[in-house]
């Protein structure tokens, strides 16, 4: 059935449509149909992938989303009588207060980097946990 | 009739395959690999690459069976489905073309036939689809590799028909221009099946 016809019948069929529409069918090579059977039967024997175990990681998530709040909080309650200050005083140096706090309270930054530290020790236990092995090596 | 057959077939196969049958597969693949290669052989002109293209059709069709709704042929779906999976592949790793511009114009006036400058032509002709531009290109080589069948090439790249014929009246004008001795040589050729009843 020449289609081209029905669909274009303002255009004839050109050389080029002949040229076009009259292909040497190519025949699959012997071993095509069993490649993709091999493959098929492959996929076919592959244990589903794992699914994430998201009831186990929604409580650390939910801990770590606190910890970084909770973070977050302490900056901004700590850090705006910081500014707040630093606006009274006109001064220029927005380093100097830190620095003269940690001079007066030297062991302060320690509570906080025993907290970071705890954080990432929390982070890797629970990073082992769900990767399914247990105990610290 | 041999269609309605092949319809049954198929959808019998594919519960099979749903059911847990994978060797029924096989069915599908016996029944579809020669369109299938031939489609990819049209979009990439190298032999190996169509093979590994269409595997790589039948595998996702294998994955994405339990997708197929029914509401249309199983040779639609199948279709559709390795046209965007030839897209694709190509796209990641494309075949070489050269410029519709410089696609090579086989020499020789179209009095002097003989069946090599024919096959010349006919090779020329078929490289330069791969060269039309993207848009062009999958239209014209969807409708010949569907007959003609303007509709069909429509529902494999999801198109309206009236864009594909659009798209196929633009790459069939770029062709022509490319390849003017051929518009030539086939007036010729009708004037001469006119004058002597014989077709060349």
């Amino acid at each position: 059935m020449n289609r081209i016809d029905v669909d274009h019948p303002e255009m004839e069929l050109s050389r080029i449509d002949r040229i076009l529409a009259s292909e040497e069918p190519l025949i699959p090579s012997s071993g095509f149909l069993g490649s993709v059977l091999e493959r098929v039967r492959e996929e076919a024997a592959a244990p589903p992938p794992i699914p994430f175990p998201w009831k186990r990681a929604i409580p650390a998530v939910l801990f770590t989303a606190g910890i970084f709040g909770w973070a977050a909080f302490e900056l901004v309650r700590l850090g705006l009588p910081a500014a707040g200050s630093l606006a009274d005083a006109g001064s220029v140096s927005l380093a100097m207060p830190h620095l003269s706090a940690v001079a007066v309270q030297p062991f302060e930054p320690a509570g906080w980097v025993a907290l970071a530290l705890g954080t990432s020790l929390f982070s890797w236990l629970l990073a082992r946990r769900l990767a399914g092995q247990s105990g610290l090596l | 009739m041999q269609a309605t057959i092949s319809a049954e077939e198929d959808l019998a196969d594919v519960d099979r395959v749903l059911a847990g049958d994978v060797e029924a597969f096989a069915g599908i693949v016996r029944r579809w690999q020669g369109p299938l290669i031939n489609m990819a052989w049209r979009y990439c002109r190298d032999r190996g690459r169509a093979e590994e293209l269409a595997q790589e059709a039948f595998l996702r069709a294998w994955r994405g069976l339990s997708q197929w709704r029914r509401e249309s042929s199983f040779s639609t779906w199948l279709f559709a489905l390795a046209a965007n999976v030839f897209r694709s592949e190509l796209k990641r790793f494309p075949t070489v073309t050269v410029p519709l511009e410089a696609a090579p114009e086989p020499s020789g006036s179209p009095t002097q036939h003989n069946t090599l400058s024919k096959e010349l032509s006919r090779g020329a002709v078929r490289r330069a689809v791969l060269a039309l531009p993207h848009r062009y290109r999958e239209p014209v080589v969807l409708f010949y590799f569907h007959e003609m069948d303007v509709a069909a090439a429509a529902r494999t790249m999801h198109l309206p028909e009236g864009t594909m014929k659009a798209r196929l009246s633009r790459a069939r004008a770029l062709l022509r221009r490319r390849f003017p001795h051929l518009e030539a040589e086939q007036v010729e050729m009708e004037f001469e099946v006119l004058t002597t009843g014989k077709e060349a």
